[in-house]
């Protein structure tokens, strides 16, 4: 059934955006209550519009829309407190987190949990100097909320608590093995990152390197084996780093 | 009245051009039809015309028939400096009115990874080559205040600066005849930011 909508002044954040028509744009938002959702802000792009400057992504809003079924309308946005300018480095790597939220969140899927995970999300990673820990902790949040749980604290098929001495493989569709050097390649991950990860708690250096890894291959299996495109510009700073 | 074939496929046509709907592409066909034949047969030779020959500048990546464009060819700029924009419009925007003579790189977008624009779709490999061979001493980043623009200005400036190139970016702030009073929360903020010394 499709019946016509209204919201007031909802808490949320623009995705992604492009031109639409002359002087619209077509906006792909996050919103508190609503999930994601795609709204119209007509005339956008005019150069009286006082929206032009606000409907970009990593600025807090407050959005008014209307209109039913896939495409409404924005009819207000106003900025929610203070506007924390977003520098480079940090810009980059907040594309990465609103492309895995285009992927994972569906539609009109209310998210409120993970709307406050991303609120916070994007602070830490405008003020921290290393993002990689709440970067991790939001993939994991993520995948959590959109049906893709990882299982850190017991094995896959016998049940057993994960040991931190131990090591293990991970199957994206299941969860964590016994890792057996002579039926498994590389070096499997360690019962520790899968426990740090689990209670969050990732500060060693190994830990955060395993983490990462594990969490591109979950990622890569659950997005339909897609590269995600953002990624490649943040790794080749952070190699520009390091060098 | 349904128009004749012909007639309706050069309203079709019309609609091509940005802002013009099927009302306005009728009004420029009658027009064109009823009182300006020659202007429009000029119109269709020259964008013939325009369509086969003009490309890409080799240098700058702007529209040019000629491989290098006025600009790139012109004796009279300061090669050291490299202005980047967005767009060819930009690039007019600049050349009309700030005096700036030096020479232009454009970029034909931002850096936008969810619309699948990345360093390769802008040619960044062509401005490597621009900034590690030609002796540039500083790159100027204008590109636009959005987002993308900035992530984009950022992307570039570690580029520069790893090649030891000064990288400086265009200042934003309060507009000329700006009242405080009305300008935007963001833009008065960055201006607060980016204040500088008077010079007396």
């Amino acid at each position: 059934m499709i019946r016509t909508e209204r919201i007031d002044l909802e808490p949320a954040f623009v995705l992604h955006s492009r031109r639409y028509r002359e002087t619209s744009l077509l906006i792909e938002a996050f919103g508190h209550d609503s999930g994601r959702l795609a709204v119209v802000a007509r005339g956008a792009l005019r150069p009286k519009s006082r929206m032009r400057g606000l409907l970009q992504p990593f600025i807090p809003l407050l959005i008014s829309w209307r209109g039913r079924g896939e495409l409404a309308t924005l009819t207000a946005a106003e900025a929610q407190g203070e506007i924390v300018p977003t520098q480079g480095s940090a810009t980059l790597i907040g594309f990465y987190v609103n492309e895995l939220l285009l992927h994972f969140l569906h539609r009109h899927d209310p998210e409120p949990d993970l709307f406050e995970t991303y609120r916070r999300t994007l602070q830490r990673i405008a003020l921290e100097e290393d993002p990689e820990p709440s970067l991790r902790i939001f993939e994991k949040r993520l995948l959590q909320a959109t049906g893709y749980a990882l299982q850190l604290e017991r094995e896959a098929k016998s049940g057993a608590r994960i040991v931190p001495d131990a090591r293990y493989i991970y199957r994206p569709d299941s969860g964590p093995e016994p890792w057996d050097p002579r039926r498994h390649s590389g070096a499997g991950i360690s019962g520790e990152t899968l426990l740090a990860l689990s209670e969050e708690r990732l500060s060693k250096r190994d830990t955060l390197r395993e983490a990462k890894q594990l969490m591109r291959r979950v990622i890569f299996a659950h997005s339909g084996e897609k590269t995600l495109i953002s990624r490649n510009l943040w790794r080749r700073r952070r190699s520009s780093d390091a060098a | 009245m349904s128009a004749s074939p012909l007639i309706a496929r050069l309203v079709d046509a019309l609609r091509c051009l940005p802002g013009v709907g099927p009302k306005t592409a009728q009004r420029m066909a009658f027009h064109l039809l009823e009182r300006n034949r020659d202007a429009a047969r000029e119109l269709s030779k020259v964008l013939e015309e325009a369509m086969v020959r003009i490309g890409r500048c080799e240098s700058c990546r702007t529209f040019s028939e000629d491989p290098r464009c006025p600009v790139c060819t012109a004796r009279d700029r300061d090669p050291r400096l490299l202005c980047v924009v967005e767009t060819p419009a930009d690039m007019a925007a600049i050349e009309s009115v700030t005096g700036y003579r030096g020479m232009f790189f454009v970029l034909m977008g931002h850096l936008s990874p969810l619309d699948g624009v990345g360093p390769a779709e802008l040619g960044l490999d062509r401005f490597q080559k621009r900034i590690e061979s030609e002796g540039i001493d500083e790159v100027v980043l204008a590109t636009s205040s959005t987002v993308e623009g900035e992530a984009t200005a950022h992307y570039l400036a570690e580029m520069v600066r790893e090649r030891g190139i000064r990288a400086t970016r265009i200042a934003q702030g309060v507009p000329m005849g700006g009242e405080l009073e009305f300008v935007d929360g963001g833009t008065l903020a960055r201006a607060i930011t980016a204040r500088r010394d008077v010079d007396v």
